[in-house]
């Protein structure tokens, strides 16, 4: 008998096209407007490319030889190039820096000046660089007049600068903080899981759908019936939740880690969270059917949003600022449990993600399961 | 005039999505506009990387001179040294460089062993390549003065050293006169408008379309001794009050949060005139889905779709200067491409000069032609409908 009920459940569910969109269709459309309109690679974003400068070349330049051979040796073509020199006259200069083609542009005279149309980080290295030569400058000047005799070694030293850091690493994974927004996506995903928990619950209840008043005349073992409807509902959504997977993964490339058992039982987790809030809202609300679909989408928005869809820092700043919420929240702790699985090497903050995952589930079942119990009916 | 009145009273049906609409957007853009950076222009101002330092190499002099100088270029966040917080911060950039100073760096530096310090960074990126300067040059100097310095002691010798990296080049700004505005608050306000028109007005004006397409609905109104066109006009003036309506809101809650910026600015009639615009284009969306969708669940669905995906493609949300190029390619096909496109060239106006002003209102009438085509297909679609119910008949 359960697995007949469970069949024709999963057909029912199936079927429903409506839920189906939103569940599957809709963060996969989701997911693809976030991948065209940010991309899922920050780091591409925040790399190095060489500064495109201008120098205004007149006689002072021409006749600065340290500077313009330090100017040259930075704009050397490499892997250690810096800047991207345009020796011009002052006139285009400023054009160039009018129209953006240039971060600045540097001018010798009696010092050395910089022009710059806004503050940014180009901006700051190219004064970086300046300041370098003059406290090169200044250095040779100090020391020389303290120690004169030091004149023969000391310029060779100067030549020899030393790297004083080192890339390290904590983990294998590169820091792409937008990947988060993925994850936050799956987390959604997960809690609109809850459509079908909720559905399962408005066609059981015979107050709430003529479905519901039929199936409890029914012969069959109301723990049965719910058990087999529960086994349906997640049956979907787990397999919503793997196609989804599957398409970040392979169609837009997002990189989950390595560990792909864990990254399974993240996400069966968190269906079994999702329905089992589905259940809860369709237990613990009372009123119709309207209702209960208004507060989920509700609620499960703003567990999204703190969980970082709508703006990825804000769930680090939840944890920072009142863990409380991040541990209580299902969406926040399905991101988190993806967040750790990549970056960190050790499994420690990700099986406490879904210990807790699993406590707020039973504790989301318990009750809807006692509300379920107690029920009946005067009239109808 | 029933039809007209029949109108707002479909209309209240929707009163609760619209609301929420309208709240959701309100919240976002206070959010959000409270969040943006602001940008001072007046004076150059280096960039203040955030850095954490891990020292566990003691409080040597050595040690506290050179946080003590990289504190004067970026912005020092203190943070305890466990891995698993750094990593956190690193990846929010909270950070965007981590120093790890390892024990015994400054003996071994003293004694001119080399040390290094281990740095966490996004891999070869421009904040690495920014601090890593001032750390060398730091470390360097101070090696030359240990060297060929005559200090009489540590203390002094550092103290030299630091003297000597006491520069600070002279940077000339070179405004438009005017501070770019692009990070003004009311900007993203503007911005975010574009959804919060497209959802609102969709919204609104495909509801009332689909109570009055219902099939039996219609037959019975075309009984009635309104002549269609009668009919078709009130809807039209319906549709238009309601969309201003829409806008109106829009505008006076941006004179209310932002008013105080936004009325010296002398920007608003052009801000004015590309939501309008935009919210005549919404009006032909909305005309458009109202034609097509039967019930109230595919119109949901269908609303979501085009506000967050013409919001998301056209750069509402994610700056156009942030997207692939190829993307953008594509979103030039979207009216909302061109509405943020105007909207920031709005913002960013520097002098109200002829040239600059023509290629913003070249901009919205590019929304306008979308609007005008919009219109066009769902009036052709419709009269193809009708042709098939009188076949019916």
């Amino acid at each position: 008998m359960f697995w007949h009920v469970f069949l024709y459940r999963f057909k029912c569910l199936f079927r429903d096209k409506e839920t189906v969109f939103w569940t599957l269709i809709f963060p996969i459309l989701l997911a693809t407007l976030f991948y065209l309109a940010f991309g899922h690679l920050t780091i591409e974003k925040e790399k190095f490319n060489p500064i495109v400068a201008a120098v205004v070349n007149n006689g002072a330049y021409q006749g600065n030889i340290p500077f313009k051979r330090m100017m040259e040796s930075l704009s050397e073509e490499g892997d250690s190039q810096v800047l991207t020199l345009i020796l011009t006259n002052k006139e285009e200069a400023e054009a160039l820096l009018k129209e953006g083609a240039v971060s600045g542009v540097i001018t010798v005279s009696d010092t050395i000046g910089l022009t710059v149309k806004e503050s940014g980080i180009n901006q700051s290295i190219l004064k970086a660089i300046l300041d370098d030569y003059g406290q090169t400058a200044k250095v040779i000047t100090s020391i020389l007049s303290e120690n004169p005799e030091a004149a023969a070694f000391f310029f060779e030293e100067l030549g020899n600068q030393r790297n004083y850091t080192e890339q390290a690493s904590f983990s294998g994974a590169a820091p792409e903080t937008n990947v988060a927004y993925f994850y936050a996506l799956i987390a959604m995903a997960c809690m609109y899981s809850a459509f079908w928990g909720l559905r399962n619950i408005i066609d059981i209840q015979p107050d709430l759908s003529a479905t519901g008043a039929r199936r409890s005349l029914a012969p069959t073992h109301k723990i049965k019936v719910i058990l087999a409807d529960g086994l349906a509902a997640l049956s979907i959504s787990f397999a919503e939740i793997v196609i989804l997977l599957v398409f970040l993964r392979l169609v837009l490339g997002i990189s989950f880690g390595d560990c792909f058992r864990f990254i399974l039982l993240t996400c069966f987790i968190g269906c079994i969270a999702g329905v089992s809030f589905g259940n809860f809202i369709g237990t613990v609300i009372r009123g119709n059917e309207s209702l209960k679909n208004g507060i989920l989408i509700g609620a499960s928005m703003a567990m999204s949003f703190l969980a970082g869809l709508m703006w990825v820092d804000m769930k680090n700043i939840v944890s920072s600022k009142a863990p409380v919420l991040s541990y209580i929240n299902p969406a926040a702790l399905i991101s988190d449990a993806f967040y750790s699985l990549y970056i960190f090497d050790t499994h420690k903050r990700f099986f406490i993600n879904i210990a807790l995952l699993c406590v707020i589930s039973t504790v989301m079942y318990a009750v809807s399961f006692t509300r379920l119990r107690g029920e009946k009916y005067a009239s109808i | 005039m029933q039809v007209f009145k029949v109108y707002f009273k479909v209309m209240r049906g929707s009163a609760v999505p619209l609301v929420i609409n309208l709240g959701i957007f309100l919240g976002i853009a206070i959010l959000f506009s409270a969040v943006a950076p602001k940008v001072s222009v007046a004076n150059f101002e280096a960039t203040k990387t955030p850095i954490a330092v891990v020292n566990r190499d003691g409080n040597t002099e050595l040690v506290q001179s050179f946080i003590n100088y990289l504190g004067r270029s970026y912005r020092l966040v203190s943070y305890p040294d466990n891995e698993e917080s750094l990593q956190d911060a690193l990846f929010y950039r909270d950070v965007e460089y981590i120093a790890i100073i390892p024990p015994g760096f400054s003996d071994a530096f003293i004694s001119d062993k080399d040390p290094v310090i281990k740095k966490i960074t996004v891999p070869d990126s421009v904040s690495s390549h920014y601090v890593d300067m001032h750390i060398d040059k730091f470390f360097n100097t101070v090696r030359l003065h240990s060297l060929y310095g005559k200090a009489e002691s540590k203390t002094k010798m550092i103290a030299a050293a630091i003297a000597d990296l006491d520069i600070d080049t002279q940077v000339t700004m070179r405004t438009s006169g005017k501070p770019d505005s692009l990070n003004e608050p009311y900007s993203h306000y503007y911005a975010y408008c574009a959804y919060a028109l497209l959802a609102m007005i969709i919204t609104g004006i495909s509801s009332v379309m689909i109570t009055f397409n219902e099939l039996n609905l219609h037959m019975r109104n075309l009984c009635a001794p309104l002549s269609k066109r009668n009919i078709g006009l009130q809807l039209a003036i319906g549709h238009s009050i309601f969309a201003l309506g829409c806008w109106g809101i829009l505008m006076l809650g941006s004179f209310i949060l932002y008013g105080r910026d936004l009325f010296p600015s002398g920007l608003i009639p052009l801000y004015a005139f590309n939501t309008l615009t935009f919210a005549v284009v919404s009006a032909g969306i909305g005309f458009l889905i109202g034609g097509f969708v039967r019930n109230s669940s595919a119109q949901a669905g269908a609303i979501n779709v085009i506000a967050l995906g013409m919001s998301f493609l056209g750069g509402v949300f994610v700056p156009q200067q942030v997207m692939g190029e190829p993307v953008l390619s594509v979103a030039k096909f979207l009216p909302s491409y061109w509405f943020i496109k105007a909207n920031n060239a709005i913002s960013g106006l520097s002098a109200f000069t002829p040239d600059i002003l023509g290629s913003i209102y070249h901009m919205i009438l590019i929304q306008a032609a979308f609007a005008g085509v919009i219109f066009v297909i769902t009036l052709l679609l419709s009269d193809r409908k009708t042709g098939l119910l009188s076949h019916c008949r």
